[in-house]
């Protein structure tokens, strides 16, 4: 699914140059739930921008369905995000005046050929997903931190990406709801095979995807299947 | 995506009030100072009909009493200029002569009619031949109406579509000022010799008959031939004031006094063109300051934007098609606001003129509009997503 090459990333300021990432080398099969986990300023939120097509290394080659993506055009890669990607970020990053509804069906504003009714049923079928059917017409504010969240992952799912990428999702949840944004994602991954790769300050939410990996200070210190995985195989 | 964009800015109207406000101020400001503009246009490309070129006007003055006296040395001077070489014609005027700043003006009515205002003009009869008036009915003034039963008078289309409409006006009988009867003998095209600025109004020419009523008219136009300069001029004053001793004598091309109107007309149109200019230059401004703040504010939108598949195109196409929206939601107001002057006839406009100044009033906004997003939206398109998310 996604490949990364001797990723090197460095951000070069006026005074300091960042070596955020540092030698990554990473496959992500099709259908895996990975998650990353890693002290604060190693590079996690880099790592994904880059995966998501939204940032480029500073070398190395990063592939989608084996092709390289430094050949493409800014609209190309516009998009493979729009057909292949889903975000979901920590701080939700819902337009707040655009109703629930509204905001969920944004990344199908970008995919030409969708009719409006098409475009609308999509929603809520999302919605439906992570159980937000009642709160259609409500605006951002009017939710809580939870529903934020699940309408943030209605509208990474509803263009019906291969992959979400999900930075620390869960990070400004309490620890039940953080539950329930995690659950949601388990059934993506199981019942609609997606791909995952989510980033975790979180053991136990790390614990329950299939393999973990973790960084530190730019490069990949362990890459490894946890006992979920093995609990699932056997 | 216009339907998102649409909602984008209702959703928002409130931060929006004050952009969609001055556009729609500024759009009124346009709208009248364009109507001023379109209408004087719109006068100036009708036709005058008559020619000033190569005409000169001679006032005199003089400080006697009798009149008898006065009429005679009238009458020698026009005597003595009719006899160069250099001179075509010359015609008594009352003093609302072409372009002066003088009006005469009478009712006149159809028995049975309403009375119309119309500008009185008392012209010699070979005032037509001096400014080549075009009479398209009947005839003009000749030796013959000296007998005529009632008092001859020509008038223009405009007041003979104002008398009689479609029916020919020619050997109709008009009351004059509720008291004496005039019988038009003849109609010319046009004539509107207040200014090329303003609408043909109604004109009724009486014939100067000095046998009948003696009057000293005091004002004379003279037709040169084409090339005639300052030097016949400077001759032809010197040789009147031999004639017409201690007169004031006073010679000007009817091109100058068209100028000292013109002026008059233009000067109030180029105040109002720098007072709107300012005005616009002033919304541009706020419009490119609000627009580029709400472009650093909306960094996060723009970023996720990207994130869910928005080209760097779209996220500028967006920007642009915001403005539009918003200089639209203006426009409807304002037109809305405009259109009254037309349907409730405010002025005595013609309505088309408010037609065209709408229109351009409308292209005009949506330039300033598009002017004004194109930087700041250029700015938006080029955010890099992971930066703008990052921010957020
Ligand atoms: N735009 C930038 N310019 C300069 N340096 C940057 C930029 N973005 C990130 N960095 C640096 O790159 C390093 C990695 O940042 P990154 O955001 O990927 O960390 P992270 O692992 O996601 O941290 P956290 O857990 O706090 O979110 C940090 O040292 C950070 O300061
Ligand atoms: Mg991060």
């Amino acid at each position: 699914m996604i490949t990364l090459k001797n990723i090197e990333k460095v951000y070069q300021t006026k005074t300091i140059e960042t070596v955020a990432l540092h030698n990554v080398n990473l496959h992500i099969p099709k259908g895996e739930f990975v998650s990353v986990m890693g002290p604060s300023g190693c590079g996690k939120s880099t790592l994904l921008n880059i995966m998501g097509l939204l940032d480029e290394p500073t070398n190395g080659i990063v592939e989608i369905d084996g092709k390289p993506i430094s050949r493409y055009r800014d609209n190309e890669l516009a998009h493979i995000r729009n057909q292949k990607i889903g975000f979901v970020f920590q701080s939700y990053h819902l337009i707040n005046d655009l109703s629930v509804l509204d905001n969920v069906e944004l990344p199908l504003l970008y995919r030409s050929g969708t009719s409006a009714a098409e475009t609308r049923h999509m929603a809520l079928t999302a919605l439906e997903k992570v159980g937000l059917s009642a709160r259609t017409k409500h605006y951002p504010t009017q939710l809580s931190g939870g529903q934020r969240q699940r309408v943030a992952i209605a509208r990474a799912l509803i263009g019906q990406p291969e992959i979400i990428l999900a930075d620390e999702p869960t990070g400004n949840l309490d620890s039940v709801m953080g539950e329930e944004i995690m659950n949601i994602l388990l059934n993506l991954n199981r019942q609609d095979g997606t791909t995952i790769v989510m980033v975790t300050h979180d053991e136990n939410m790390a614990q329950k995807t299939e393999r973990l990996i973790r960084f530190f200070d730019g490069q990949q210190v362990s890459d490894a299947k946890t006992n979920a995985y093995d609990f699932q195989q056997v | 995506m216009i339907r998102h964009l649409f909602k984008l800015i209702w959703n928002r109207k409130k931060s929006n009030f004050l952009l969609i406000s001055e556009i729609f101020f500024c759009f009124l400001v346009l709208f009248a100072v364009l109507s001023l503009v379109v209408y004087n246009v719109r006068n100036y490309s009708k036709p005058l009909g008559f020619e000033y070129d190569n005409v000169w006007l001679l006032t005199s003055r003089a400080d006697i009493d009798s009149t008898e006296l006065r009429i005679a040395v009238e009458q020698q001077l026009a005597q003595k200029i009719r006899s160069y070489g250099e001179v075509e014609g010359t015609a008594l005027v009352s003093s609302n002569s072409p372009f002066a700043f003088s009006q005469m003006k009478v009712w006149a009515q159809v028995e049975g009619g309403p009375r119309i205002l119309v500008e009185n003009i008392d012209v010699e009869d070979t005032f037509a031949e001096v400014l080549q008036l075009n009479v398209s009915a009947g005839r003009w003034f000749t030796k013959q109406d000296d007998a005529a039963r009632y008092e001859s008078v020509v008038i223009n289309r405009v007041l003979q579509q104002e008398l009689f409409g479609a029916e020919s006006a020619v050997g109709k009988l008009i009351t004059r000022n509720d008291s004496s009867q005039v019988q038009i003998i003849g109609v010319v095209d046009h004539y509107r010799g207040s200014s090329e600025y303003s609408e043909e109004s109604p004109v009724l020419f009486t014939r100067i008959n000095q046998q009948k009523v003696a009057v000293f008219w005091g004002e004379m136009l003279i037709r040169v031939k084409p090339g005639t300069g300052i030097a016949f001029e400077e001759r032809m004053v010197k040789d009147l004031s031999g004639i017409a001793k201690n007169w004031t004598l006073e010679l000007t091309t009817v091109e100058k006094m068209r100028q000292t109107k013109e002026k008059l007309s233009l000067v109030p149109m180029i105040a109002m063109a720098v007072v709107c200019g300012f005005l616009i230059f002033n919304v541009a401004l706020g419009l490119f300051g609000v627009l580029w703040y709400n472009i650093s504010r909306r960094n996060g939108e723009i970023g996720l934007r990207r994130a869910l598949g928005a080209s760097a195109n779209q996220v500028y196409r967006q920007f642009i098609g915001e403005v539009l929206v918003l200089a639209t939601f203006g426009l409807v107001l304002g037109v809305a606001f405009a259109v009254q002057f037309p349907l409730l006839q405010v002025f005595e406009v013609e309505s088309i003129v408010y037609f065209i100044a709408l229109g351009i009033a409308v292209g005009l906004i949506y330039l300033l509009a598009i002017g004004c997003a194109f930087y700041p939206s250029r700015q938006a398109a080029a955010i890099h997503p992971a930066l703008a998310l990052h921010e957020e």
